[in-house]
């Protein structure tokens, strides 16, 4: 009998673990510091920790999921192999070209990330396809030997990026060159463009395809010394890695693809927020992560997250849009700010307050955390307006210094403006709470959802501190605070599905397309997609499969996604221009262009059967607290400006069906929940709390 | 937050106020990128939007736009209002005008303004200006010579009454444009957006209970003047000139300026600059002050938030009968051409006064039309464009291939070939071409292309930085001058050519001008644009004086 999953989740300062029982869905957690140097050792050790802790064994587990952010401190850290590249002949420098295109149009000092791949590590081959795919000239074997072995013996490298004009309508060459660089060096890792991502654009595309062959060996030392880990300890279940998209894949998968893992961190907490949400018969989500540095937020439409085929990574400049690595992979669509703990506090070029994107990291930290910082940040405020409990941070473990905050509050922004200290430290919050509101509105608005509808789902050290608050500016209803906040995403690990996705760049007139031509663009997709799933082991009937479409009118640069209700071609085919056209005035207007529509990208997304966590599971409690109202603490009203008393209640002792009247502060180890004077909260049977935004119209 | 609805907004609340207004201005510009046609204000964002308060006062101005639009809505409505005083509008009145004296100095650009009501008064105007992809005349062209020969000008006129198109306008515009449906579907793409202002405007005031924007918009443009005026304060009192020469129709055009900074303000004089010429590269006065708002802005608060406030020190002026300041009726339709100009006359008058946040001259863009016939039998009209180098700041290289001051979005080669079927043979980066500096010009681009379209192919070019290159600045040296060849031999850089099929066509696109004396330039740093191949072995040893790379 092996009833066990395991989900094993590394954030920057903790590793997260839960083990989940299928039989009775009880779930036991843990938490480790992570091991920056070689993150497998705290991974590990974590597994022995969390089976002992169950009092079970390895040979009781089934599978084991793992998210990991290695891939992208890689590309942050610039950690990755030393890597080069093959290039048709005339383009190596696309990299350094880009994509010609200022961010920002006042700042002239304005700087972009660097290629990963240095410009004296690109060779350039006499090879070339046309537009359509027939070659203008061939490939000389003997020339792509040559080049490589000079890039092995002057530059060292490991792994190589193979990037050839057009190799997104035929990858002949690019397979050809493959294979003579597999057979002269087996060692080196080879990425191919069409085959990581076969998508028009080669600027896009050859960058993805540079930083997967700069993360592939990587990721690939990585795994191995978690699989020789597994296998010292017997282990024989199965073993999947979370990707950007919310799906797992094998990890012979990831080594192939590590690209499609660098935005895998916040995807697992989306999916869970999805899985609370149907759970909770909620159709429209709003999940909102809030760390230590960025504030997230994700749209789910019945409890799906809306996948995009675009993210940028490794941004400099402050983080500013534009600045970094583009990527395109399938990725959960999500708003990022740089809005988190530690974000900064400071008086502008305006003469106001401008809180964050700068943050003061873990080092020094927030000025309450008395290591040295001075400069307050957002937990600052959160600590001196009464959010927060200095002698119940992290549980107790560790002690805030509220003087500190106070006086960093006072020397870097009150006493400047004018404000009195518990004013500023307000505002500090409040502007955190409407820049946030601002960025989800804004993407909602961008994704035709309209966010009143939605139900928040908060979690991450500082989510729960200010989502009543953000909620309410967005005018929605409901806010769940569910209970194990702090290992949301280890719990998201075990609701994700095996799943790939593959795209194809076509372009083609509505017009004139055929039944058969539909079918005959998707079938090559969904057999690869499939294969895919075929080989980690999913029985051919249980894989479901997703068509959908990017589609545009011709002469406009936004595609709309559109998916066919069905996999038949001809009823498909003629679902296309309505859908298309709905989605289109749902988005942007309903003045529809009097333009030819067309379509530009074909995709295929393949999914494995969703793992489920039973109903009513439930989470080893981690805390027995008897009592569950703790006392009170004074917190600001931004009504009376004045601090008025505000219960404060223990979590972990409420009980399925409580009900709490704001304004109260319900207390756990990650994170405090915070709810406003007209807030009204209920628990529910898993234990989390529900709150209704009281005060709507 | 307490009602808002006081004369006076502590920095908290003047700040979340303020930020919220700029994120309804920037929710308009959104709406109005996904649903354009015009390739320049998708891509270029080639537009602007404005919210102003009940009396036509400046409120907030969305993020993005290029900077000839800085400044200029405020004037636009004052226009707009004199023919159309407030009251005589009703709800679901939009007015409109393309004139460029009145809005932003060229036909294309049209100019949308909405009153918006509540309460059954007006409380605000939204305001949205784009490039529209035709106004018919001569198109996108220098060689006009009055700006009759350019298109339809649009008197300012109501566009909606009461909520009804006036269809008699809509189809003059009709009968009048190259494009009719992109045209109006643009036309449509602004009257919906001033609604959505109007929309979150309206909500904006309910939700944070403020009856009148009145008091909150003098606040918004005092706090952006105070602030603007003590950047100016830092800078050193004087009188500053510059003057600089640059490709004209026929021949050279000289631009001058006289920049006198006392105290907190700024008077910008173009006194000395050439008369306006026959050909469409003359610039009306309203594009000359927001260019020059521009630079003053990156000059000291780059991310200040445009409003009338933060252009109130900073007098612009140039004398009637001068190219930066043409009168009707000379044409004006590619106005940037010259306008553009002046970034780099004022940054060069500053550049003594505020070494440390000039900019060394820009390579600058191409744009070129191309228009021919695919191997399908498939027409195409496209617009390519290609950016040189950025210029060099102090302690700051120049990015290579950067457009400026407006920005553009590149055609990636794999699109180019499969719509146009042109072969491109080559982008390259070119060794030596940033100008060399302690801080380096950024390097611009060699592309060549190869007609095999199977068909003749038009191509119109319309670059600058042929005669005159970017200027280094403090001892910095020039970048490399933009260059056309058809065929290897040196092509005529604003002619208008035909490709025959087989033949080839290469452009050389300008560096940027470096920054400070080369042989400053760290060691390492030459060695590091050696190694990369930015700089060649003889330009390191012969002008950076570093041997032996």
């Amino acid at each position: 009998m092996t009833p066990y999953r395991i989900g094993v989740d590394i954030g920057g300062t903790f590793t997260d673990f839960a083990l989940l029982d299928d039989r009775s869905g009880s779930i036991v957690v843990h938490k480790q510091l992570t091991t920056p140097a070689d993150p497998s050792v705290s991974v590990l050790e974590g597994i022995d920790a969390l089976l002992a802790r169950a009092g079970a064994s390895i040979g009781e587990v089934r599978g084991i999921v793992h998210g990991m952010t290695l891939v992208t401190n890689a590309v942050l850290e610039r950690k990755g192999a030393r890597t080069g590249m093959l290039v048709t002949r005339g383009f190596r420098d696309v990299l350094d070209i880009g994509m010609e295109r200022r961010y920002d149009l006042f700042d002239l000092r304005l700087q972009f990330a660097q290629p990963v791949v240095p410009r004296a590590w690109r060779a350039e081959i006499d090879e070339r396809l046309r537009f359509d795919g027939s070659a203008e000239r061939p490939l000389d074997p003997d020339q792509v030997r040559a080049a490589v072995t000079a890039l092995v013996e002057e530059h060292a490298i490991e792994a190589v990026a193979v990037c050839f004009l057009n190799a997104y309508v035929d990858d002949r060459h690019e397979r050809a060159a493959a294979d003579v660089i597999r057979r002269a060096f087996p060692a080196l890792a080879v990425s191919c463009s069409a085959e990581i991502v076969p998508f028009m654009r080669e600027y896009e595309r050859w960058t993805t395809t540079t930083v997967n062959a700069y993360t592939q060996p990587v990721l690939d030392r990585y795994l191995r010394r978690i699989e020789q880990g597994l296998a010292t300890r017997r282990y024989a279940g199965t073993f999947h890695v979370m990707t950007s998209s919310g799906g797992v894949v094998t990890n012979a998968l990831a080594r192939r693809y590590p690209v499609r893992l660098i935005e895998s961190g916040p995807a697992a907490g989306i999916l869970m927020s999805g899985f609370l949400g149907r759970l909770s018969g909620e159709s429209h989500l709003l999940a909102f992560d809030m760390g230590g540095t960025t504030a997230k937020g994700a749209l789910l439409a019945h409890g799906k997250p809306v996948k995009r085929y675009d993210v940028e990574v490794a941004r400099v400049h402050g983080f500013r849009a534009g600045s970094g690595l583009p990527l395109r992979i399938p990725v959960m669509d999500m708003i990022e700010i740089g809005a988190g703990g530690g974000s900064l506090a400071e008086v502008d070029e305006r003469g106001l307050v401008r809180v964050g994107p700068r943050s003061a990291g873990a080092d020094p930290g927030p000025a309450c955390y008395g290591r040295g910082g001075t400069r307050p940040t957002l937990t600052d405020a959160d600590l001196v307006v009464g959010c927060l409990d200095a002698g119940f941070f992290l549980g107790g473990a560790m002690r805030l210094d509220a003087d500190r905050a106070r006086a960093a509050i006072r020397d870097g922004v009150a006493s400047r403006l004018g404000l009195d200290d518990a004013r500023a430290a307000w505002g500090i919050h409040e502007i955190i709470n409407e820049d946030c509101a601002r960025a989800f509105r804004t993407h909602a608005a961008e994704l035709g959802f309209d966010h009143r509808q939605c139900t928040m789902v908060a979690f991450g050290g500082a989510g729960p501190i200010h989502a009543t608050r953000i909620a309410r500016k967005l005018r929605i209803r409901r806010v769940i605070f569910p209970l194990g906040a702090g290992v949301f995403s280890a719990l998201g690990l075990l609701v994700s599905p095996l799943a790939f996705e593959t795209l194809r760049s076509h372009r083609q007139d509505l017009a004139t397309l055929t039944p058969e031509a539909l079918e005959a663009m998707f079938a090559p997709l969904i057999a690869e997609a499939r294969q895919v799933l075929l080989d980690a082991g999913v029985a051919a009937d249980d894989i479901q499969v997703t068509r959908s479409l990017d589609m545009r009118f011709v002469g406009q640069g936004h595609e709309v996604e559109v998916t066919p209700s069905t996999a038949d071609p001809a009823a498909a085919l003629a679902e296309l221009a309505p859908r298309f056209k709905a989605e289109y005035a749902r988005r942007y207007s309903p003045i529809l262009p009097p333009a030819m529509i067309e379509i530009a990208a074909w995709k295929v997304e393949v999914t494995g059967p969703r793992p489920a966590i039973a109903a009513d599971y439930r989470l080893a409690r981690a805390g027995t607290a008897a009592v569950a109202r703790k006392g009170t603490r004074p917190l600001y009203s931004p009504e009376t400006e004045s601090f008025v008393d505000c219960p404060v209640y223990d979590r972990y002792a409420l009980a399925a069906g409580d009900r709490i009247t704001g304004p109260a502060l319900i207390e756990e180890h990650e994170s405090t929940c915070v709810l406003g004077a007209r807030d009204h909260a209920t628990v529910d049977a898993r234990l989390n709390l529900v709150a209704e935004i009281g005060g709507h119209e | 937050m307490k009602s808002a609805d006081t004369t006076r907004f502590d920095p908290i609340s003047l700040k979340i106020l303020w930020d919220r207004l700029v994120s309804i201005a920037d929710e308009m510009i959104l709406s109005l990128v996904r649903s354009s046609f015009s390739i320049t204000v998708r891509e270029g964002y080639d537009l602007s939007c404005v919210l102003f308060d009940g009396n036509g006062a400046s409120l907030a101005q969305g993020t993005f736009s290029v900077p000839g639009f800085t400044g200029t809505a405020p004037q636009t409505i004052r226009h707009m209002l004199a023919k159309f005083p407030p009251e005589t509008l009703a709800p679901g009145d939009v007015l409109i005008t393309n004139d460029p004296w009145m809005g932003t100095g060229h036909l294309f650009d049209v100019n949308v303004l909405r009153p918006v009501f509540r309460d059954g008064r007006i409380v605000a105007y939204t305001l949205s200006i784009t490039h529209l992809p035709d106004i018919g005349g001569l198109g996108m062209s220098a060689v006009a010579a009055e700006v009759y020969e350019e298109g339809l000008t649009i008197p300012i006129m109501k566009l909606v009454d009461r909520g009804v198109v006036n269809q008699g306008l809509v189809d003059l515009i009709r009968a009048n444009v190259r494009v009719p449906d992109m045209v109006i579907g643009d036309l449509m793409a602004n009257v919906t957006c001033t609604e959505v202002g109007g929309r979150e405007l309206v909500e904006f005031m309910d939700e944070y209970g403020v009856p009148d924007l009145s008091a909150l918009s003098a606040a918004i443009r005092n706090q952006s003047e105070s602030a603007i005026r003590e950047a100016i304060r830092a800078i050193p009192d004087g009188v500053y000139r510059n003057a600089i020469d640059i490709e004209g129709i026929d021949r050279p055009l000289r631009l001058a300026a006289r920049v006198e900074v006392r105290g907190e303000n700024i008077a910008i004089d173009f006194d000395g600059t050439d008369a306006p010429v026959r050909g469409a590269i003359n610039v009306p006065l309203c594009y000359t002050r927001a260019m020059s708002w521009y630079v003053v802005k990156c000059l000291t608060i780059p991310h200040l938030p445009n409003n009338e406030g933060a252009t109130r020190p900073i007098a612009v002026e140039a004398p009637t009968g001068c190219v930066l300041n043409a009168e009707r009726p000379w044409p004006t339709g590619g106005r940037h051409a010259v306008g553009h100009f002046i970034v780099p006359l004022l940054m060069g008058a500053f550049a003594d006064a505020l070494p440390d946040r000039v900019i060394a001259d820009l390579g600058m863009m191409n744009v070129f039309n191309v228009h021919g016939t695919n191997r399908e039998g498939r027409g195409f009209t496209s617009l390519f464009f290609l950016a040189g180098g950025w210029g060099a700041m102090q302690g700051n290289d120049g990015a290579p291939t950067l457009p400026g001051p407006s920005n553009m979005m590149v055609v990636p080669t794999e699109i180019w070939e499969n719509l146009t079927n042109i072969t491109v043979e080559k982008r390259a980066l070119l060794t030596d071409s940033g100008g060399a500096g302690a801080a380096r010009g950024g390097v611009g681009q060699e592309v060549r292309f190869r007609n095999d379209s199977g068909h003749a192919l038009t191509v119109a070019f319309l670059g600058q930085r042929t005669e005159f290159p970017a200027k280094g600045f403090h001892g910095g040296q020039p970048g490399r001058r933009r260059e056309y060849f058809i065929d290897d031999q040196p092509a005529a850089p604003k002619g208008r050519h035909v490709i025959a099929p087989g033949s080839t066509f290469t452009t050389f696109e300008a560096g940027g001008g470096g920054f400070g004396d080369p042989k400053a330039r760290p060691r390492e740093r030459v060695l590091d644009d050696v190694r990369a191949g930015f700089v060649s072995a003889q330009a390191a040893r012969d002008v950076y004086g570093v041997p032996d790379t």
